[in-house]
């Protein structure tokens, strides 16, 4: 296509902010591919999709840098072809970019990990996801998810009314067994307490056990704690979108809560993606000191068994059970042995998959995978990978510390009639916990 | 001597390496012109994980054929790679040491060295250039240059060869070939992915300081 062929407004639009969102990292990984193919089989969608280099991680990257090296770059400004450098100039050229960074990269990280010369496509992938958002080219699922929390501060779109109710009878519920009022159980807006706990979305609408196992800890364990009645979602699909304003709101929101309340940490509940924006990368989008300790639920609960705040019984989890390491607590934020220290606590037959930690493959769900149906086919091809991890751990249950993943596997599971069921943490420490 | 190869290892070379040495200037200025990102954040991983370990384990990567998935599931292609970078640093030695130390190619058994490792990279060149067109993930992912840089560093592995002994009785049809050669790439290599090298501790030490602060680097197996 000519250069001289006029450009969209959108085309336009996103070439003049991708030069204000590069940085000298994203540069680096943008300049330094040597096209080696050292990254190729690292990446899911490649290997459940023999014969197709469409899916391989520096194509995929090629797409976004053409357009850096067609007009950032000097070698595809004056040799365009010899680099392949090239541009955008339709909305149906910005279609196809789309297809591209958020139907076939789930922005898991584990080409980074493979690369010899140090190059992040997920990092400039979010990037080109981000451009494409801000003039409106995005899957419908991204558009609803990030209306819902820039207008409700929940993903989930969950009002406050349906938030707190749930809390209250999650806190019935536990009345009887714990022999406390409800308002002890689960403390709403208890100002100057030790932790204030934040949720995923999802825990209210689909898997409000986890509220309520992870409470029980809280309680058992004489903790001095609460939940915000607002600003209580530590996921961001800020992250997912590759919007920063976005992913700086909601971090914010919840940050200012927490000093509102005047609490001394924020815990985070088990979710890779909501503990990466909450507890890495919201202080940045947000541009925000954080004048509190933030730490996973993972990390708490270790701490209870560790300091005898709870005990528990291990053998009340005795069938066998795997991990799966979500992306982001592994290869975004370093949080791999935790998970298996606790869970070497709280269950007698734990079974590594393989590869593991930083090393293991995304459950599919990952970059908001799960909000964006139109690739769903594909996903769910790229499944084959995880499908075949979990099986050979012959065990019948999946554990995760992540919410997203446990949507992603469940699909996988179902998909691929594994028969298995997917859990978290939270929910076996609750069981393995005595209670005196 | 005559007096165009004496230019060739030269005038010629002198003025390649000038030209590449302001042309690289000028990238790396370019380059740092860019904000570096940060964390605000606190550290997270395992205590002992520091920006400055991860830093340091990203950069030796390149050492560590099992740190890595890619090279530790590929022994073969990670010899490739060390052969042929052993072979770029041969030649541009043998590059420096023609004009200016000629009396140590005196040594048979070091003009056998040169050979030796030159022509393995040449080689591996070979092996590089069939697997590059003969793989369709490779196909998608090469540009033009990519395969001229290939080519161009092959051939001139094979013209370090001949050139090694610094032998001109027979005709200095070689010699020629080599530095002129020599000349191209250094005047080349900076428009090219062969430059890959003058970013390479950039990407990894940013990588790794991110890494490291994040307490992936050092990775943990298990
Ligand atoms: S491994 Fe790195 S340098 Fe090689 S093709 Fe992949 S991204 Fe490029
Ligand atoms: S980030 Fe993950 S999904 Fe995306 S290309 Fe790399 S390995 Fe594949």
């Amino acid at each position: 296509m000519s250069e001289k062929q006029e450009r969209s407004h959108k085309a336009q639009k996103v070439l003049e902010r991708m030069g204000q969102k590069l940085n000298r990292q994203m540069v680096g990984s943008l300049v330094a591919c040597v096209h080696c193919g050292m990254c190729t089989e690292s990446c899911h969608y490649v290997l459940a999709n023999p014969g197709d280099p469409t899916y391989a991680p520096a194509y995929k990257a090629d797409r976004i840098r053409k357009l850096f090296k067609r007009h950032f770059d000097w070698t595809g400004r004056v040799f365009p072809w010899w680099v392949k450098a090239g541009s955008v100039f339709t909305d149906a050229d910005l279609e196809e970019l789309k297809d591209i960074v958020f139907g076939k990269c789930t922005n898991c990280r584990r080409c980074t990990m493979n690369c010899p010369m140090g190059v992040d496509l997920a990092t400039f992938n979010r990037m080109a996801r981000g451009l494409l958002v801000s003039v409106g080219v995005m899957p419908e699922g991204v558009a609803v998810v990030s209306k819902d929390q820039w207008e409700t501060g929940n993903q989930m779109g969950v009002l406050k009314e349906d938030y707190v109710e749930t809390l209250e009878w999650m806190a019935e519920e536990l009345e009887e067994e714990l022999g406390a009022p409800a308002a002890d159980i689960i403390p709403i807006d208890r100002p100057d307490c030790d932790v204030v706990y934040s949720i995923n979305p999802r825990e209210v609408k689909y898997d409000p056990r986890s509220i309520a196992d992870a409470a029980k800890i809280f309680h058992v364990a004489g903790e001095s704690w609460t939940m915000p009645s607002e600003g209580w979602d530590m996921t961001n699909f800020g992250l997912f979108s590759g919007d920063d304003a976005l992913g700086g709101s909601v971090s914010r929101r919840l940050y200012e809560k927490v000093s509102e309340l005047r609490g001394k940490r924020l815990v985070i509940s088990e979710c890779g993606h909501g503990y990466r924006s909450t507890r890495c990368e919201g202080p940045n989008w947000a541009q925000y000191d954080v004048p509190f300790e933030m730490e996973s639920s993972v990390i708490t609960m270790l701490r209870y068994i560790k300091d005898g705040r709870i005990k528990v019984d291990k053998t009340r989890n005795a069938q066998p059970v795997t991990y799966h390491d979500s992306c982001n607590f592994a290869r975004s934020c370093g949080m791999v042995e935790e998970p298996r220290e606790l869970l070497n606590l709280v269950c007698t037959d734990f079974r590594e998959m393989y590869p593991n930690r930083a090393e293991n493959y995304c459950c599919t769900g990952g970059g908001g995978a799960m909000s964006m149906s139109e690739y769903t086919p594909q996903r769910l091809k790229s499944g084959k990978v995880k499908a075949e991890q979990l099986k050979a751990t012959n065990t019948e249950v999946v554990i995760t510390s992540c919410h997203n993943c446990v949507d992603g596997l469940t699909d996988v599971i179902r998909h691929y009639e594994l028969g298995m069921e997917v859990t978290q943490l939270v929910n076996l420490v609750a069981n393995a916990m005595v209670i005196e | 001597m005559s007096d165009l190869l004496h230019f060739s290892e030269h005038g010629l070379q002198e003025g390649a390496l000038l030209f590449m040495a302001l042309v690289y200037t000028t990238r790396i200025i370019w380059f740092l012109r860019f904000k570096a990102g940060g964390d605000r954040q606190a550290a997270t991983g395992a205590p002992g994980t520091t920006p400055m370990k991860g830093a340091v384990y990203s950069l030796a990567n390149i050492a560590l054929p099992w740190g890595m998935e890619s090279t530790r599931r590929k022994p073969l292609l990670y010899a490739q790679f060390v052969i042929f970078h052993l072979g770029v640093v041969a030649a541009i030695s043998l590059s420096m040491i023609i004009p200016y130390a000629d009396w140590l190619l005196e040594s048979t058994i070091l003009v056998r060295c040169f050979q030796a490792i030159i022509g393995a990279a040449f080689v591996v060149g070979i092996i590089r250039i069939i697997r590059r067109v003969g793989s369709p993930y490779m196909r998608a992912i090469s540009s033009p240059d990519d395969y001229f840089s290939l080519v161009l560093l092959t051939v001139w592995f094979l013209s370090a060869v001949l050139a090694a002994p610094n032998d001109a009785t027979g005709g200095e049809g070689h010699l020629l070939t080599f530095f002129i050669l020599t000349a191209f790439f250094l005047i080349y290599v900076p428009f090219s992915k062969i430059s890959h090298y003058l970013y390479y501790p950039f990407t990894r030490y940013y990588l790794g300081k991110t890494m490291g602060y994040r307490g992936v680097y050092p990775v943990r197996r298990g």
